[in-house]
């Protein structure tokens, strides 16, 4: 997520606490101040550091943003207990929602509810995790912009814990503050996913990071027979591909949409894919993107047509 | 991409502009899952990133009783389906994006309850920023960014993922050899034989497909070839992927690699423990 102005940030700017708002880490974990300056600490391996060291920014300290959440799901798998679900509407849901009746259609009633499969997008849980996120960049931004870093790279992005019925996740940021000497510091650092050695490329291509992206799409998919793969009902199959592509569509916007306030692409964008496995055969389709939203600061970089070569001894 | 001011790239200058307001372009925001130094790459053989773009299709097929002369066709062609259906996807994308193909597309093959099949794909889209020939179709391949400007570089370019599939069965072993007591030592030539004509039908396919997008040659074929050997199936699938290439007006170019002797020392082999 791109970091918002100086200004904007809840408990972000001015102060010298942390995360003063009230569900924040609270009384400063972080105390900088409160530690011997006469070093730093990164997770940077070598040569990272001496990439980091070659555009001119040393390391401040290493930095992280954590945030441990209650997941917010839409409870889709309620709609499966009722009878007669046809069309496009799903309640509060308002996002995609589609119906896949039964395929087998023997009997009278033709209408067996347990070969009953439906999608329905389910946006509180994608507003959650979007949220998880949000709150761990944040605090990762806060601790680097104590450490009057410049920005932070290498940031590592990810959630653990999405474990069926408990519903938390616990959300991290990690990465390397790091500083210009005799700069002052900027508005708010910089945040990339990128390593210090492609950042060293970034800054020599005349890209500078503006900061993180991330878009995160869920749709709830309880299957029918087809998409259970009921042996009798072969062929192609719509219920699957078509919660992957809202889920993807819909990351895909809130990405494009954190980035074009300020930034002029995403570059490194981590794609990731996931089914998280719900109650019966349902699952949860979740999409989560996390890139680098990118400006370019000159266009004078050197053209560059790299030499093809042949190790003589691989 | 906002019109960058010409200064010479570093971190002052780097920094300079993160202090000022970020004024948008004239062009939309880019999305790539691709590193700025495969974007440079793409960017010197005239593509800029667009946009990610992704397809996907799944289909199921009943696997059983696919035995010795059983062909298995309905199982070869759903698995061509779901493969398909994905390209289908996303080369609609393409097309609502303007752009012109995708690069280094991921294509996942997933399989859930032995008889349905999800393949997915994704990758950036991109424009050639000199226009392509009127009517040329969007392409998608999934050559690497490098592997994609050593292509273009060697005077071809990509016009498209084929695919061949074929599932073919063989007859169940006897009840003796199923559990393991026959000692002959003897080639199952039943398996053998259905591996390779599995395999030729996959890649007469796949020919076919080439040879409809007018391609030279295909390039960077994957084949996935998987038994399937149950109580009342036995059949061996067979899945070819690759990318369909076409030697351009200009003809094939000698990239004229230069040797290279590192000074290195390779890891001891002698007491290393390989």
């Amino acid at each position: 997520m791109v970091r918002p102005a100086p200004d904007g940030g809840a408990g972000a700017a001015g102060s010298a606490e942390p995360g003063t708002g009230a569900a924040g880490p609270g009384d400063a974990v972080f105390r900088p101040d409160r530690r011997r300056r006469t070093t730093w600490t990164s997770d940077l391996s070598v040569a990272e550091a001496a990439a980091v060291r070659r555009v001119g920014l040393v390391p401040a300290g290493f930095v992280m943003g954590t945030a441990v959440m209650q997941l917010a799901a839409a409870g889709g798998q309620l709609y499966g207990q009722w009878g007669g679900l046809t069309g496009q509407s799903l309640g509060r849901s308002g996002g995609y929602s589609e119906a896949y009746p039964c395929a087998h259609g023997y009997g009278f009633g033709a209408n067996v509810q347990e070969h009953y499969g439906f999608s329905v997008e389910d946006a509180v849980l994608a507003a959650s995790l979007a949220e998880g996120y949000r709150l761990a960049i944040e605090r990762l931004g806060d601790e680097a912009t104590q450490l009057a870093a410049h920005g932070v790279v290498g940031v590592d992005l990810f959630f653990e814990n999405l474990v069926g019925s408990s519903g938390t996740a616990t959300f991290f940021a990690r990465g390397t503050a790091v500083v210009h000497p005799g700069t002052p510091p900027l508005p708010s650092p910089f945040l990339t996913n990128a390593s210090g050695q492609h950042f060293e490329r970034l800054i020599a291509l005349g890209y500078v990071p503006a900061g993180l992206a991330v878009g995160v799409g869920a749709v709830y998919v309880q299957p029918n027979c087809q998409a259970r793969g009921a042996l009798a009902i072969v062929g192609p199959n719509r219920q699957i591909p078509s919660a992957i592509a809202v889920a993807r569509s819909r990351a895909r916007s809130s990405l494009a949409a954190t980035a074009h306030r300020s930034a002029d692409g995403v570059v490194h964008t981590e794609w990731t894919d996931r089914r998280v496995h719900r109650y019966g055969e349902s699952w949860d389709q979740l999409t989560i993107a996390v890139g680098t939203a990118v400006r370019r600061y000159s266009s004078e970089a050197p053209p560059l047509t790299p030499r093809p070569v042949i190790p003589l001894r691989p | 991409m906002s019109p960058a001011p010409s200064t010479a790239p570093g971190i002052d200058t780097a920094l300079a502009a993160l202090r000022a307001p970020f004024v948008a372009g004239d062009q939309h925001t880019f999305l790539s899952d691709l590193s700025v130094g495969e974007l440079v790459l793409l960017e010197e053989i005239g593509f800029r990133p667009v946009d990610i773009v992704s397809g996907a299709g799944a289909a199921s097929w009943n696997t059983q009783f696919t035995t010795a002369g059983t062909e298995g066709t309905m199982w070869g062609r759903a698995i061509a389906t779901a493969i398909d259906n994905a390209r289908a996807g996303i080369l609609e994308e393409l097309h609502s994006r303007r752009a012109d193909g995708v690069v280094a597309m991921r294509l996942e093959l997933e399989r859930e309850h032995a008889n349905l099949l999800t393949c997915t794909m994704l990758g950036t889209a991109v424009a050639a920023t000199g226009g392509r020939p009127d009517g040329a179709h969007p392409f998608a391949t999934t050559l690497s960014a490098r592997d994609f400007h050593l292509l273009v570089r060697a005077g071809y370019h990509a016009v498209g993922i084929v695919i061949g599939v074929s599932v073919v069965g063989f007859a169940a072993r006897s009840a003796a050899q199923q559990l393991g007591l026959a000692r002959d030592n003897v080639e199952l030539s039943d398996q053998t034989t259905a591996l390779y004509s599995a395999r030729e039908q996959a890649m007469e396919m796949m020919e076919r497909e080439a040879s409809e997008l007018h391609a030279d040659g295909v390039v960077e074929v994957q084949l996935q070839e998987r038994p399937v050997n149950a109580m009342l199936t036995h059949a061996v699938e067979f899945i070819a992927v690759g990318t369909a290439v076409c030697r351009g007006t200009g003809g094939h170019r000698d990239l004229d690699p230069e040797f290279q002797l590192t000074l290195e020392d390779p890891p001891d082999t002698t007491f290393g423990d390989r």
